[in-house]
C-alpha cells in the first residue's frame, strides 16, 4: 500500500457502542453455512502453519512496507501500553516492582516444584469430578479430544480463547471426524472466517480493520454489507448465541490452574468464554502444565496483575473459575469435565536454564511495548507467539534450529523486561539463545567468522582504535559513492553523509536502514582532549 | 487415576520430575508469602460503599444507592427502561425476602421459570436477569456470582440486562478477604461455577472500538442496597 493515499488523521478514538439484542434463532441468516463463500480474502493455508526452518525475512519485509498495517498495530500497541503504565502506578504506586517480583516469585517456585502441584491438581480436579489427561505432543493432545468428541457423539463445538490449541491446529481435525467448530471470541471468530490466525496472545486480530471485517462477514455470512462495529458485533452475537444454543461440546483455554482446589480459571472480556463453558454438554480445557499455582490466595496476585498488564483494565470483565462438572442439584453446566494437560515442549523448558521463561501469563504487555514487534507486527514471527516473549519460547518450544531468527528479532532495549508482570528477563534469554546458537553451529559461519573478528578486535586497545579508523574511513568511502555526502536540507548528518547501500555481508542490513557514518572525532580522541584540556586547566 | 486418555500420567510426571533434577516428589516448601503492604488494595477501613460505587461505576456499570424498601420499584423502573417483557429471577434471601416476582407479576412482565427444565435454553429469549451476589469487591467493583441449586449460570450471562442485588454486607475490601473467606475449600466443596463480573461484555477486537454487550450483558444496573 502506498502511505501516501493514507488518511492523515489519527485513527478514530474508540467510543462506545451498544449491541442490541436480535433474534437468537438464528433467523437473521439467510445464507450458507460459513466457509462456503467465494474466495477473496481469505488464507489458503493457516499463516502460521509455515515450513522449517522458518526465516523471518520476506514477511518483516512486506511487514515494513505495509504502511496500514503498522498504523494498526502501532496505534493499538501504544495505547495498551499507556494504559498499563497508568493503571500499574495508580494501583500499586511504589510498590509496582515489588508487586511484579511477588508474581514472578510464585510463578517460579510453582515451576520449581511443578510435579509436587501437577499430583496435587489431578487429585482435587479428580475428587472434584473433572477427567484430567496428559498429553505429551500436540498429535496425542488432538487424538484426546477426538476421542472425546467421537464418545459423546458431538456435531457442533463452540471454542473461546486458547493459545495451545492454536499451537496444535485442533480446530481442522475436529472437522475431518466431522465436529463443525465455531470460535466465539469476536476477533478470532473473524480470523476463523477468513482461514487467518491470530497475530498477538490479546488482540487476535490487530492486522486486520473494520473494513476487512465487513468483506468477511458479507462474503461468508451473506449479511448486508456494513463497517459499523457495533453491527458488525450484532451480528456476530446473533449467529454465535445460536451457535451456543445447538453446541453439544465446548472447548476453552486456561489461563490458571489452582493446584490446591483443582479449578481452572478463565479471564475473558466477552463473555464466550463462560458461555463456552456453560451451555454444552461436554466440556474440554486445554492447558498448558506451566499454569499452575499454588492456591487462589496466590492466583489473586496474578489475577491483579494480569488484566493491568494487558490491557489496562483493574480486572478482565470475566473471571471463570471451574471447578468439575455441574453438581447434581444444578440446572445447568456441564456434564462431563475433561482437563487435557499439555507439554509439547514445556517440559524441556523446564530445565533450570530456561525454566524462567515458563512464569508468562500471557498478557501481551511485552509485545505492546515493543519496537521490534510494532514495526513487524506478529506473523513476522511465524509462530502462535509473538513478540519478545515469542522471540524466546518459540525455539525453545519448537527447536531453536527451525526458528533460527527469533533470537535476534529484537534491539536489546529491554522495554520487554520492564512491562512483565512475571519479570521474566527476557534480554537475558535472547542473548542466552544467541549464544547457543553459535554454540550449536547453527549460525552460519561468514556469520561466526564476523563475530570472532568482531570478539578480537574489542579485546586489545590497539585493534579496536584500528577497527574503528577502518571503519570510518570505509563507510564514509561509501557515503561518498551514494551521494549522501554534504546533502543539502534539514539532514543534520549531511557533512558526514549516510550509509545506505553498504556491500558484502552487511548488504542486508542497510536493505532496511539508513546509519551515519561515523563523526570525525571518536569518543575516545575526545575523551583524550577534554582530559588534557581539564588537566591543564587545573595546573 | 483410571480412565484417562493419552499420555500415563505417573510417566508424565516423572518426565517432569526429571527435568526438575528430581528423582522422586517432595512436598513444596512454602509457597511465597502475598505480602498484604504490596497485594491488598483495599482496607476495611475504607468507605466499601463509596468505593465500591466508584469502581463499579468506572468500568461501565450503572450503580444505584438504595434503601430495602426502595428496591423493588428500583427494579421495575429499570425493567420498564429497557422494555423488558420477560425476565429471570434467581432465587435468594433478598429477592423472596422482599416478593420481587410477584411484584414484576403485577407490572404484567413474565417471569420464566428457568428452573422448570435442565439446561439454559429458558433463559436466550429474556430481556433482563435479576440475582442476588455471593460477595462484592470493592477494591474493583467486582460481583462475585457462583453457581448453585437456585443460581443458574445463565442469570448473569444470557440477558441482555443484568440486575444484580447487592447488598452493603455483601461487599468485601479486597480480593484478599474472598480468598481467606473460602479458604481450605477444595474439590466439590467449592462451586462448580464462581464467576467474578467487573463490568458489561466488552470486545475491542474490531479497531480498539469499545462495544458493549457481544456475548454477555451489554448493560449492568446494580441496585446497591445500603441497609441490608
Ligand atoms: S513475557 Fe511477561 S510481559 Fe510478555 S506476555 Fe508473558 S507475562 Fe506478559
Amino acid at each position: 500500500m502506498n502511505p501516501a493515499s493514507l488518511p492523515k488523521s489519527p485513527p478514530p478514538e474508540p467510543k462506545d457502542v451498544h449491541v442490541l439484542p436480535g433474534p437468537t434463532d438464528g433467523s437473521a441468516f439467510t445464507g450458507a453455512a460459513m466457509g462456503q463463500g467465494n474466495i477473496t480474502e481469505i488464507h489458503d493455508t493457516n499463516p502460521l502453519d509455515v515450513t522449517l526452518p522458518y526465516h523471518m525475512q520476506p514477511r518483516v519485509e512486506k511487514a515494513t512496507h505495509d504502511a496500514q498495517l503498522q498504523q494498526f498495530v502501532n496505534s493499538a500497541t501504544l495505547s495498551k501500553d499507556r494504559a498499563r503504565k497508568r493503571i500499574c502506578l495508580e494501583a500499586f504506586g511504589d510498590n509496582y516492582n515489588r508487586m511484579r517480583e511477588l508474581g514472578g516469585r510464585i510463578k517460579q517456585h510453582t515451576l520449581d516444584h511443578l510435579d509436587y502441584y501437577l499430583e496435587q491438581f489431578v487429585t482435587n480436579a479428580a475428587a472434584a469430578g473433572a477427567k484430567v489427561h496428559f498429553a505429551e505432543t500436540t498429535d496425542e493432545a488432538n487424538g484426546i479430544c477426538l476421542d472425546i468428541a467421537r464418545k459423546c457423539g458431538a456435531k457442533l463445538c463452540v471454542k473461546s480463547k486458547s493459545m495451545v490449541t492454536e499451537e496444535m491446529h485442533l480446530l481442522p481435525k475436529l472437522e475431518s471426524i466431522g465436529v463443525e467448530t465455531v470460535e466465539t471470541d469476536l476477533g478470532e471468530f473473524i480470523l476463523q472466517l477468513d482461514k487467518d490466525a491470530p497475530s498477538h496472545i490479546v488482540q487476535p486480530m490487530i492486522h486486520k480493520d473494520r473494513a476487512a471485517t465487513a468483506r468477511a462477514f458479507t462474503r461468508e455470512l451473506h449479511v448486508e454489507y456494513t463497517e459499523d462495529p457495533g453491527k458488525l458485533c450484532q451480528i456476530a452475537r446473533n449467529l454465535l448465541r445460536n451457535k451456543y444454543r445447538q453446541a453439544d461440546m465446548g472447548i476453552c483455554g486456561g489461563n490458571f490452574l489452582i493446584a490446591d482446589t483443582g479449578t481452572v480459571v478463565i479471564c475473558t472480556n466477552e463473555g464466550n468464554g463462560r458461555l463456552c463453558t456453560s451451555a454444552p454438554r461436554v466440556l474440554v480445557a486445554f492447558v498448558g502444565i506451566e499454569k499452575l499455582v499454588p492456591s487462589l490466595e496466590h492466583l489473586g496476585v496474578l489475577l491483579k496483575l494480569l488484566a493491568r498488564s494487558a490491557t489496562g483494565q483493574p480486572l478482565t470483565v470475566y473471571n471463570h473459575f471451574m471447578t468439575g462438572p455441574r453438581r447434581p442439584d444444578e440446572h445447568d453446566g456441564p456434564e462431563e469435565m475433561h482437563i487435557i494437560l499439555v507439554d509439547n515442549g514445556r517440559v524441556k523448558t523446564l530445565k533450570e536454564e530456561t525454566r524462567e521463561m515458563l512464569r508468562c501469563i500471557r498478557c501481551g504487555a511485552c509485545l505492546n511495548t515493543c519496537p521490534v514487534y510494532r514495526k513487524i507486527g506478529g506473523h513476522a514471527y511465524g509462530s502462535v507467539y509473538s513478540g519478545p516473549i515469542g522471540a524466546i519460547l518459540t525455539p525453545m518450544l519448537k527447536g531453536l534450529g527451525n526458528y533460527p531468527d527469533l533470537p535476534h528479532a529484537s534491539s536489546l532495549c529491554g522495554a520487554c523486561y520492564e512491562a512483565c508482570p512475571v519479570k521474566i528477563n527476557i534480554p537475558k534469554f535472547l542473548i542466552q539463545l544467541r549464544r547457543d546458537q553459535i554454540k550449536q553451529k547453527i549460525t552460519r559461519w561468514p556469520d561466526r567468522l564476523i563475530y570472532r573478528v568482531w570478539a578480537a578486535t574489542l579485546r586489545n586497545s590497539l585493534t579496536y582504535r584500528l577497527g574503528g579508523w577502518m571503519q570510518k574511513w570505509m563507510f564514509r568511502l561509501q557515503a561518498r559513492g551514494n551521494g549522501s555526502l554534504g546533502r543539502a536540507g534539514s539532514d543534520p548528518y549531511a557533512s558526514r553523509g549516510w550509509l545506505s547501500d553498504a556491500p558484502g555481508p552487511v548488504k542486508s542490513w542497510t536493505r532496511e536502514r539508513d546509519m551515519p557514518t561515523p563523526p570525525a572525532r571518536s569518543f575516545r580522541q575526545w575523551w583524550d582532549e577534554h582530559e588534557k584540556d581539564k588537566k591543564s586547566k587545573e595546573a | 487415576m483410571k480412565g484417562h486418555l493419552g499420555a500415563d500420567p505417573a510417566e508424565f510426571i516423572a518426565r517432569v520430575r526429571a527435568a526438575l533434577g528430581r528423582s522422586r516428589t517432595e512436598p513444596a516448601p512454602p509457597p511465597p508469602a502475598v505480602d498484604e503492604t504490596i497485594a491488598r488494595l483495599a482496607r476495611p477501613s475504607d468507605d466499601l460503599v463509596a468505593l465500591f460505587e466508584k469502581r463499579a461505576t468506572l468500568v461501565g456499570m450503572k450503580v444505584r444507592r438504595i434503601k430495602s424498601a426502595d428496591l423493588t420499584r428500583e427494579v421495575l423502573a429499570v425493567l420498564e427502561s429497557v422494555s423488558a417483557r420477560r425476565v429471570v429471577v434467581g432465587v435468594g434471601s433478598l429477592p423472596q425476602a422482599l416478593g420481587l416476582k410477584e411484584s414484576i407479576r403485577r407490572k404484567g412482565i413474565e417471569v420464566v421459570d428457568w428452573q422448570a427444565a435442565p439446561g439454559l435454553d429458558t433463559q436466550y429469549d429474556t430481556d433482563a436477569g435479576i440475582t442476588d451476589v455471593h460477595a462484592a469487591l470493592a477494591e474493583t467493583g467486582t460481583m462475585i456470582c457462583n453457581s448453585d441449586a437456585g443460581h443458574s449460570r445463565g442469570l448473569s450471562l444470557i440477558p441482555p440486562v443484568h440486575i444484580p442485588l447487592v447488598r452493603a454486607s455483601d461487599i468485601l475490601p479486597d480480593m484478599l478477604d474472598y480468598w481467606a473467606r473460602i479458604k481450605g475449600k477444595r474439590g466439590r466443596e467449592l462451586p462448580s461455577s464462581m464467576a467474578f463480573i467487573t463490568g458489561p461484555s466488552k470486545t475491542a477486537d474490531i479497531e480498539g472500538v469499545l462495544i458493549t454487550g457481544v456475548h454477555g450483558p451489554g448493560a449492568v444496573h446494580v441496585m446497591l442496597v445500603e441497609d441490608a
